[in-house]
């Protein structure tokens, strides 16, 4: 080990433990000590790391507060050091901690909505992919229409939401005062996704989620239609799944059509 | 060497003067900074409106994840995504700081400075060969606002920066309000420093606002230019001659128009130094 090397070593278990030791490499000056040098420094590890927090969880920010959230930030960073280069990936497994870790377990939306708000993040500057247009989907002759797969948006983000995370989010974006966590009735499929620039989400029914998941496996159009017999009757699938395939190519979710090989 | 091209004033682009830069293309500012790191993703409204901006303006590249003065290894993914920018952007040059940002894999995610000794000198210098070598474009390295000294070093901050540069071959960034909060936090006299640095290696001037705490200085870039990083600049502009410059802020950002006439008191102070020069 280099003297260079063992002293950033030295400097960086400072930085994050805060436990001192490392005064009699520092020199003082005589407004400044030495442990004072060093704390400037183990401070702005930490306000850097809360700010960057704020921006990927404005919601779970907002309804905490700023006293609970950067207690909750504070018990993050003792536990999660960084490590990518870009400090934007810090928060990756700030849902997995509130799942997991007393007292914020016991209030599950917690956990909810910052998994929610880590997937917006993830959909904000995912790949860009053309969308497929009405216009290129309509030209398609229908003995073609069974065996067409599609692929989906680069940007598309799923998951499941038992209470109102998104209602709570969208209140924060748009500056309103944001509801109560409410649970739903059951779990509902989400999505979240890019259209161009613009980002979006909604719930899914369970036929469209089920339709979702077997395109996203490069199932054929005739194998999707299959599946929805589960809901609807045999004569109306093929109109009903050709609805919501126009339906997802309108919202910009679908970036090619392919053909079942 | 080669002198590096002079592009004027400049700022650094920022989120929330996307829109109004593409509507408004003003002409005070010549040309902006990125911080590359917002722009190492996959797709979206960062690398939409990089092209839109940079179809009409030039750009240079600026990072702060290189840890040039780390101990790890170079982190060669980071140097590919920065590559494969440089590519997309075509800037001038890119930068990055004279300083260390974790170690063990590990990220601060601050720059934090260096022991200023020979071995350091030595680690950095080859180091900064390598990814000039690797990104083919010249690279610049940023002078960074400290807070504390550590005991090994032997030699001032300019002695080190200056030794960096000439053993790597490669240009100085030389930010103006670093230097002074430096020489505040670490008590020495900024026209010492300036008068060091070598004219031909500095290829950028960096303008920024701090936070004064009484006992120390913070480099928080959330606040304008002061008056005496203002003569600071005057002084560099004297010695260094036509250097592009550009403001950073990073925090209370502003309206555009705001920063635009910082910029253009920047102008205001160089250009009738520089035409007194050429006369």
């Amino acid at each position: 080990m280099t003297r260079v090397s063992s002293l950033q070593a030295r400097f960086q278990n400072a930085i994050l433990t805060r436990g001192g030791g490392f005064d009699d490499a520092i020199v003082a000056t005589e407004r400044v000590s030495a442990a004072q040098r060093i704390e400037i420094y183990a401070n702005a590890y930490r306000s850097r790391l809360i700010e960057c927090l704020r921006e990927s969880y404005s919601a779970l920010h907002t309804l905490l507060g700023d006293d609970a959230f950067e207690r909750l930030c504070r018990a993050y960073i003792d536990s999660h050091t960084p490590h990518h280069y870009s400090v934007r990936w810090y928060g990756d497994r700030l849902a997995t901690y509130l799942r997991g870790t007393a007292p914020y377990r016991d209030h599950p939306y917690l956990a909810e909505l910052a998994e929610f708000e880590w997937r917006l993040m993830e959909s904000f500057d995912a790949s860009d992919a053309p969308p497929v247009t009405v216009e290129e989907m309509s030209s398609i002759p229908p003995d073609r229409w069974p065996s067409l797969t599609f692929a989906l948006h680069p940007s598309l983000r799923r998951l499941e939401l038992a209470w109102n995370v998104a209602a709570i989010r969208s209140a924060v974006d748009e500056e309103r005062d944001p509801p109560s966590p409410q649970k739903g009735d059951q779990p509902a499929p989400w999505i979240i996704w890019r259209n161009q620039l613009r980002q979006f989400y909604r719930s899914l029914p369970d036929a469209e989620a089920w339709m979702l998941t077997h395109a996203q496996r490069g199932e054929h159009f005739a194998a999707l239609c299959e599946g929805l017999c589960q809901w609807k009757d045999e004569s109306e699938v093929a109109v009903h799944a050709a609805g919501l395939l126009k339906q997802w190519i309108i919202d910009g979710l679908v970036t090619r059509i392919g053909e079942y090989a | 060497m080669k002198q590096l091209p002079y592009l004027g004033f400049g700022l650094g682009l920022r989120t929330a003067h996307y829109e109004t830069v593409l509507a408004e293309l003003p002409a005070n500012v010549d040309w902006f900074e990125i911080l590359s790191e917002n722009y190492l993703v996959a797709g979206g409204k960062p690398l939409y409106y990089l092209d839109a901006i940079r179809e009409r303006y030039p750009m240079i590249m600026h990072g702060v994840s290189m840890s040039i003065g780390g101990s790890d290894p170079l982190n060669w993914e980071y140097l590919a995504q920065l590559k494969k920018l440089a590519e997309r952007v075509q800037p001038a040059w890119f930068s990055d700081h004279l300083c260390w940002t974790g170690l063990d894999g590990k990220n601060i995610h601050d720059l934090l400075p260096l022991p200023y000794t020979e071995e350091a000198i030595e680690h950095v210098a080859g180091r900064v060969r390598q990814v000039q070598d690797f990104i083919e474009r010249p690279m610049l390295i940023e002078n960074v606002s400290s807070y504390l000294t550590y005991q090994d070093s032997a030699m001032t901050e300019w002695e080190f920066i200056a030794a960096v540069a000439e053993r790597a071959d490669c240009y100085i960034l030389l930010d103006i309000n670093n230097i002074y909060v430096s020489a505040f936090n670490h008590e020495f006299d900024p026209h010492e420093y300036l008068d060091f640095i070598p004219v031909e290696r500095v290829g950028q001037f960096h303008l920024a606002g701090h936070t004064n705490y009484g006992d120390y200085i913070i480099d928080s870039h959330d606040h304008p230019v002061i008056d005496p990083v203002w003569d600071l600049f005057a002084d560099a502009v004297r010695r260094f001659g036509p250097v592009s410059t550009m403001i950073e802020r990073d925090d209370d950002i502003p309206p555009l128009n705001v920063l635009l006439q910082e910029l253009d008191h920047a102008r205001g102070i160089a250009q009738p130094i520089l035409e007194e020069m050429a006369a």
